[in-house]
């Protein structure tokens, strides 16, 4: 279905070669996963797959590409458009139409599809998709998930034989990105579809998938079957690494194949109840009876009556799903929210009352798009704007920039920098100005493994060593497990369970980490848990 | 975030009607220039615009819309006061005049401010802000997406580039509002001029970046390669889209009829413009 012919890619104004020399063929009905560092060039992959690479975005090909017997360097993406579909990263950003149903259609109106057929075919597809209950709703007014969803179902409609998706579930909670993975699934197994899917949370991914794409970042690209990919890769979801601590001789790719063949391990319940808890420092923040709404007075609540304490030193992780009124509490604290009723106070003192420059010694708040904060030429020039904004000694903010990235790129442009790099950059500025309460919003969305582990690492040191709170809001099950000493459960503006994370974690299946819902009877939740009690005995 | 609610599309107009309507407008306004017209357009557009908000899912620009042209108005009414040249009628105010080089006969900086300057002053600014105004309600209450759909083939590249200017501004006004809370994250304070470039610069890469995007999925969606485009479901030209551009005429047509009418023309153009109104 899709043969790549020693393909090799630069773009203009560069000199590292995204892609060198790559020959392989996926077959027809394949699912296949692209799997890679940030920016190791998966997207690439994708666009060179429907040719929007390099006929809109500029550079050099060589080689060839196919994709069902067509070129796509004779081709350009419009050429290709009855046979290729693409979901990009944000699907909100390439909408043409405002309403579900005209943008479901979209694609079969400039195919020059007959209007009977096209009738047809949307309404297959919203039920495909299930979204008929939606078809005349504003896509603005969605949530992510159901926005995806809408994405999907306007690619699929005109019956292309590959779908192409580039981060799927990234923005989406556990539930709404199961939901979406299991269509891919189906769609698949039912239509004999090939779907190309380019993500970085594995755990989500790995159990649907038939081989693997591994690309290494240095322009070789490796594709094998799921488990001998995985057995060698550098990056790993929690349960391939878990199988690899206990020693596992088969790689097992979920759940239920763990299951199988973990052997059974005893003494850990005793374990983790030895571990007494931490003494709690001071209140940072506390929340009483708050209620709040998205913009104004007059719309409905977002935030029904939250009481809630954080205090020093201690990661709260704050969960749920999609439009739960996450965001809206968050910016709660930084006096962001329209307060109706109730009390929030941040180190003894109300929010709203913080003039410009006192915020930020209070409060340091990386928002979900971190390069809203971004608005210097170079990493370097940022560093130095934000020593200058946050009143501090020359040199501080690259000082924490470097002690928390490990290659540092000084030069480079803010908007060129991987994501990871991105966010630690903004948090470097905020960190600067050393405010007592650290937020983040949704900060994983598009980060690896890696970028991860660093992240863990330095909202670590942040909270434990420098006594401050880390307040962080996330989807993401394997971080909060990582990093969070508790956990806030929102759903529809209040909140219905916190604790210790893995009081939350392990009560419901949902929102469990793999470490736990392969080992349930152990209460874990992390590999490194596992490790040591591995190293121990 | 967005609350979600289920909202009923009661009344649309066909994607055209709006802008054939400010094209219309546009020029009743040049070929009038009066103040009683351009008074009497503003005074409608704006109704016209608060009354249809609530239908309208654009309308959010329309504010910084009316800003821009609080702005717009004010800048040109100081330009009035400050520089220009002599005029006859009776002295307000006199303010220091600056000294000119000698070629500059006739333009000066300062000195008595007559109530002749003032008025034209406000003709001119009142024009601008009309002008303002129209396209500002053009855009809030149409769809650009809706235009990329009727176009015919042969202008394929003029949809493209319609459809990305059009939706630059909503989008930027989403950049601005999202950078700017950003901004007092950072500790930094969003208003004044000093602060332009902290937030010009990221919403602009943002909007840009998001141009992209969008012409990237009309392209690989095949818009504009196959020859024969088909329609799901039609924009029909329904009566309130005929009400919407007669009233525009008619405007037209009365300040052509009847150019010198200081007190009749201006209420009937803004009776007609108001028209749509009274369609949905």
């Amino acid at each position: 279905m899709i043969t790549f012919t020693n393909v090799s890619l630069i773009y203009p104004n560069s000199n590292k070669t995204i892609i060198e020399n790559a020959s392989f063929s996926v077959n027809e009905g394949e699912l296949v996963l692209l799997m890679g560092h940030t920016g190791a060039g998966k997207s690439s992959v994708l666009k060179l797959i429907n040719g929007l690479v390099p006929h809109h975005t500029g550079g050099i090909l060589s080689g060839d590409i196919s994709v069902a017997g067509r070129s796509t360097r004779l081709m350009k993406p419009g050429e290709l458009a009855d046979v290729v579909g693409i979901v990009g990263q944000n699907p909100i950003n390439s909408f043409v139409s405002d309403i579900v149903e005209d943008e479901i259609a979209f694609g079969l109106e400039s195919l020059g599809v007959v209007p009977e057929i096209m009738r047809k075919r949307v309404e297959e597809v919203l039920d495909l998709l299930a979204l008929a209950p939606l078809r005349k709703r504003f896509i603005a007014e969605l949530s992510g998930g159901e926005q995806q969803r809408v994405a999907i179902a306007a690619a699929l409609v005109t019956n292309p034989k590959v779908l192409l998706l580039d981060e799927p579930t990234s923005a989406l909670d556990p539930i709404a990105a199961e939901e979406v993975l299991s269509i891919l699934h189906r769609l698949v197994h039912d239509l004999g579809l090939t779907v190309i899917v380019a993500e970085h949370r594995l755990e989500r991914v790995i159990q649907f998938v038939d081989r693997i794409i591994l690309v290494h970042g240095d322009g070789t690209l490796e594709l094998g079957s799921t488990s001998a990919i995985l057995e060698n890769s550098p990056i790993a979801p929690p349960l391939v690494e878990l199988a690899r601590t206990l020693q596992l001789s088969t790689i097992p790719l979920s759940i239920r194949e763990f299951r199988k063949i973990a052997p059974r391990i005893e003494s850990a319940m005793q374990e983790l109840s030895s571990i007494s808890p931490k003494p709690r420092g001071p209140i940072a923040v506390s929340m009483r009876n708050v209620s709040a709404s998205y913009r104004d007075a007059q719309s409905s609540y977002a935030l029904a009556d939250i009481n809630l304490e954080i205090h020093e030193g201690e990661i709260v992780a704050l969960m749920g799903r999609n439009g739960a009124g996450k965001t809206t509490l968050l910016k709660a604290a930084v006096g962001m929210s329209p307060i109706i009723h109730g009390e929030v106070m941040v180190a003894g003192r109300n929010p709203t009352s913080f003039k410009d420059q006192e915020l930020i010694t209070y409060v340091g708040y990386v928002p979900q798009e971190p390069s809203d904060l971004l608005y210097g030429h170079s990493v370097k020039e940022e560093c130095e704007l934000a020593d200058r904004d946050n009143a501090v000694p020359q040199g501080k903010t690259l000082e924490i920039y470097t002690s928390l990235m490990k290659i540092p790129n000084l030069d480079a442009h803010p908007r060129d920098i991987s994501e990871g790099q991105r966010l630690g950059l903004a948090l470097s500025i905020i960190l600067s100005a050393s405010p007592k309460l650290v937020i983040l919003d949704e900060p994983t969305r598009g980060l690896d493994y890696e970028s991860k582990k660093i992240l863990v690492t330095n909202l670590k040191r942040i909270a434990h060593r420098e006594n401050r709170s880390v307040f962080i809001s996330t989807h993401d099950v394997e971080l909060v497990a990582d990093v969070a000493d508790r956990v806030i459960f929102l759903a529809d503006g209040e909140v219905i369970a916190d604790g210790t994370t893995r009081q939350v974690l392990t009560a419901s299946p949902a929102f469990a980490p793999q470490v736990s819902k392969a080992l349930p009877h152990t209460q874990w939740l992390t590999v490194s848990e596992v490790e040591r009690h591995v190293n121990e005995n | 975030m967005l609350k979600i609610r289920r909202r009923v599309i009661t009344s649309s107009f066909h994607p055209l009607t709006w802008w054939l309507w400010a094209v219309l407008l546009a020029t009743t306004l040049l070929l009038a220039h009066t103040r009683a017209i351009s008074i009497a357009i503003v005074t409608s557009t704006l109704i016209l615009a608060l009354s249809m908000q609530r239908q309208t899912a654009g309308f959010h620009t329309f504010r910084w819309a009316l800003r821009f042209a609080v702005i717009a108005f004010c800048f040109r009414m100081s330009i009035a006061i400050i520089i220009g040249v002599p005029m006859p009628g009776r002295t307000i105010f006199t303010l220091p005049q600056l000294q000119l080089p000698d070629f500059l006969v006739g333009i000066r900086i300062g000195g008595p401010v007559t109530t002749q300057r003032l008025l034209s002053g406000f003709d001119e600014a009142v024009l601008l802000v009309a002008l303002i105004l129209i396209f500002a309600t053009a855009n809030a209450l149409s769809n650009p997406h809706g235009l990329l759909r009727i176009l015919p083939k042969r202008f394929y590249g003029l949809g493209l580039a319609g459809v990305i200017s059009t939706s630059v501004a909503p989008q930027a006004v989403r950049g601005i509002e999202r950078v700017r809370s950003a901004r007092r994250l950072r500790g930094q304070s969003s208003h004044g001029i000093r602060s332009w470039r902290g937030v010009a610069l990221p919403v602009l890469e943002d909007s840009l970046e998001r141009s992209i995007d969008l012409a990237a999925g009309l392209e690989s969606r095949g818009y504009g390669y196959f020859p024969r485009p088909t329609r799901y479901r039609p924009d029909a030209w329904k009566f309130r889209d005929t009400l919407a551009i007669s009233g525009g005429l008619y405007c037209l047509l009365i300040v052509i009829a009847s150019p010198s009418s200081m007190i009749v023309a201006p209420i009937l153009v803004a009776l007609f413009v108001l028209t749509p109104v009274f369609s949905s």
